[in-house]
């Protein structure tokens, strides 16, 4: 398969969401080097101009610019409306969308409009010999991986959040404002309002690259700002284990599990967790993992990089004493 | 209210994982299958759905070969499902999320409904394809993943709210519509033996497969699975020996920095 490729630019607040960056990426490779195909990248939002500027500064070789108030609401059967129909003006052989909320249920709908093969979740990209390339991506929970070979003349890819690196921002490519409608779609819902996670203050879990969560070796919800503070430090999002939420300590939005988020952060903290089976497979996927507890039994060990036995309420604050330190704030 | 809740056959997640000898597939020999995960929620969903709204019926939809697909809709019976409808392809036809997202469409839409329940993704594969998939061949709105689904018989339309980056987006639509389920936030009922025992009796619709056969598109536009593998076994966490509190913290930021290079 070869062709160019589109890539969704995700508007969050204005700003580009990182996972569209991250789809750039893919895209890249998708289409060989520099000459061998187009990346063309596309932002629909009310207004586009900031996001727009940003995706063209991330190697994409052109940015359309659609100006519509309507895409500021969720709207998949839109957006994948446009998205199909800007990749087939184009020609373009992939489309990649990046690993958000949004951009999961896109996938699908983007994939049956455009009759084309997909697969999402996609966390590595492997040599094909001429077919081009092989997505890599996790199956059972984080249990296995998968290699998957899309085949026919299109696909949509669709990342998983933090498997690719964002390119570093270079020159700016052509912005290009568009008027497209892409034809009929279903009318959506209305949206009436919006609850933040009471952890929102941070990162968000699934995009943070670190992640500190909590588990019932904190003993008690007083206890759990240990946690965050050390989330804090190191500038990551606070996480819990399924006893903490199931408790009450804190909502279910911090479960990190298999009825939780699946996390894959550079870096997980595990704070007084015992590392049940259903806790692992939500972060086992973590590229280093470093568990604090009292006990050195606990299988949480089994699956960190790192271990540290012993009293976390000693511990952790002085852990948190030292990123302060080390990170100069 | 006429509610479809599509589901999927799924290797039991608590059997051993293991791949075939090629290295292509997991090794399914007597693996149970099951109905399981976001699937079991959303039968249940459908059910408190029903159980809320007076006239209302539920039935299970599913794509797949025999005998696991038919298992697993005499399992959605059992929990309370009033009929189930199963699309069988041929033997040698492999399926995909896409394709089985046609089929599914197809069948689905041979008689009325006012909402389509689907598992934001499979315990199996976790595409989570399907639902969008389904939504965009029905030509309906679809929302995912969603929590907290209610039905507002004086404004009639559903309420619900999405798990988005960030927060929770309480959003309100008109059916019809396919709604993808977040997680087990509903805590799933059991069958009760009667009703187990009632469900092998139970009639199960057929859709014989050139009816949907004409709605399933470009065949050329597929994914293949090549390899399947395990992660390679963690060999277990590198101790942090220390006498002091301080003394932990500093090795632990030490090694992440020099070692691991994953510190922030």
């Amino acid at each position: 398969m070869s062709g160019g490729a589109l890539v969704l630019g995700e508007v969050r607040g204005g700003r580009l969401a990182r996972a569209s960056a991250e789809a750039v990426t893919v895209a890249r490779r998708l289409v060989g080097p520099a000459g061998s195909g187009t990346v063309t990248g596309l932002v629909l939002a009310g207004a586009p101009a900031a996001a727009a500027s940003e995706l063209a500064r991330t190697g994409v070789d052109r940015v359309l610019a659609v100006s519509d108030p309507t895409f500021d609401a969720f709207h998949a059967s839109r957006t994948a409306a446009v998205a199909a129909a800007v990749a087939t003006e184009r020609s373009a052989a992939h489309v990649v969308v990046g690993g958000t909320a949004a951009g999961r249920e896109l996938v699908g709908r983007l994939a049956a409009r455009w009759d084309a093969a997909a697969v999402t979740g996609v966390v590595d990209l492997v040599p094909d010999g001429d077919r081009g390339f092989r997505a890599v991506r996790t199956v059972f929970s984080g249990r296995a991986f998968e290699e998957v070979r899309l085949e026919g003349p299109r696909a949509v890819w669709g990342t998983h959040p933090l498997a690719f690196a964002a390119p570093p921002p270079g020159p700016e490519a052509p912005v290009e404002a568009r008027a497209i409608s892409g034809g009929p779609s279903p009318v959506p819902g209305t949206a009436v309002g919006f609850e933040a996670a009471s952890n929102a203050s941070g990162p968000d879990l699934a995009e943070a690259t670190v992640v500190v969560s909590g588990g019932r070796g904190l003993r008690a919800p007083e206890n759990f700002h240990l946690v965050e503070e050390l989330a804090g430090a190191l500038g990551g999002a606070v996480g819990a284990s399924r006893a903490v939420t199931d408790a009450g300590w804190r909502p279910t939005s911090y479960q990190v599990g298999q009825t939780g988020r699946t996390v894959t952060p550079q870096l997980y903290v595990a704070v007084g967790i015992s590392g049940a089976i259903q806790h692992l497979v939500g972060m086992v996927g973590s590229r280093t993992i470093v568990a604090i507890n009292s006990d050195p039994n606990a299988p949480i060990f089994k699956v960190a990089d790192y271990g540290v036995v012993g009293d976390l309420f000693q511990i952790v604050p002085a852990l948190t004493a030292e990123v302060r330190k080390v990170r100069g704030a | 209210m006429e509610i479809l809740v599509l589901v999927k056959a799924v290797p039991d997640p608590e059997a051993r994982l293991r791949p075939n000898a090629a290295g292509t597939a997991p090794d399914l020999d007597g693996v149970k299958w099951v109905l399981a995960g976001y699937d079991e929620s959303a039968v249940e969903q459908a059910l408190l759905l029903r159980e809320a709204v007076p006239d209302s019926h539920v039935r299970a939809l599913a794509v797949g070969p025999a005998p696991r697909t038919e298992e697993v809709l005499r399992a959605a019976l059992a929990l309370g499902c009033d009929g189930a409808t199963w699309v069988e392809p041929p033997a040698d036809l492999a399926i995909d999320p896409l394709l089985a997202a046609r089929a599914l469409a197809a069948a689905g839409r041979r008689s009325p409904f006012q909402l389509v329940l689907v598992g934001k993704q499979a315990m199996d594969d976790e595409a989570g394809l399907v639902g969008p998939a389904v939504a965009e061949h029905l030509a309906v709105p679809d929302f995912g993943p969603v929590v907290d689904l209610r039905w507002d018989a004086a404004g009639g339309r559903f309420r619900f709210a999405r798990a988005v980056e960030g927060g929770l987006e309480r959003l309100e639509a008109p059916p019809p519509i396919v709604v993808a389920l977040q997680q087990a936030w509903n805590d799933p009922r059991t069958a009760k033996l009667q009703n187990v025992l009632r469900s092998r009796r139970a009639p199960i619709e057929k859709v014989p497969w050139p009816e949907v056969a004409a709605a399933l598109g470009d065949r050329r536009a597929r994914s293949v699975r090549t390899a399947f593998r395990l992660p390679p076994p963690r060999s277990g966490a590198k101790m942090i020996e220390y006498s002091t509190p301080e003394e932990a913290a500093q090795k632990l930021v030490r090694a992440l920095r020099e070692e691991a290079r994953t510190f922030p």
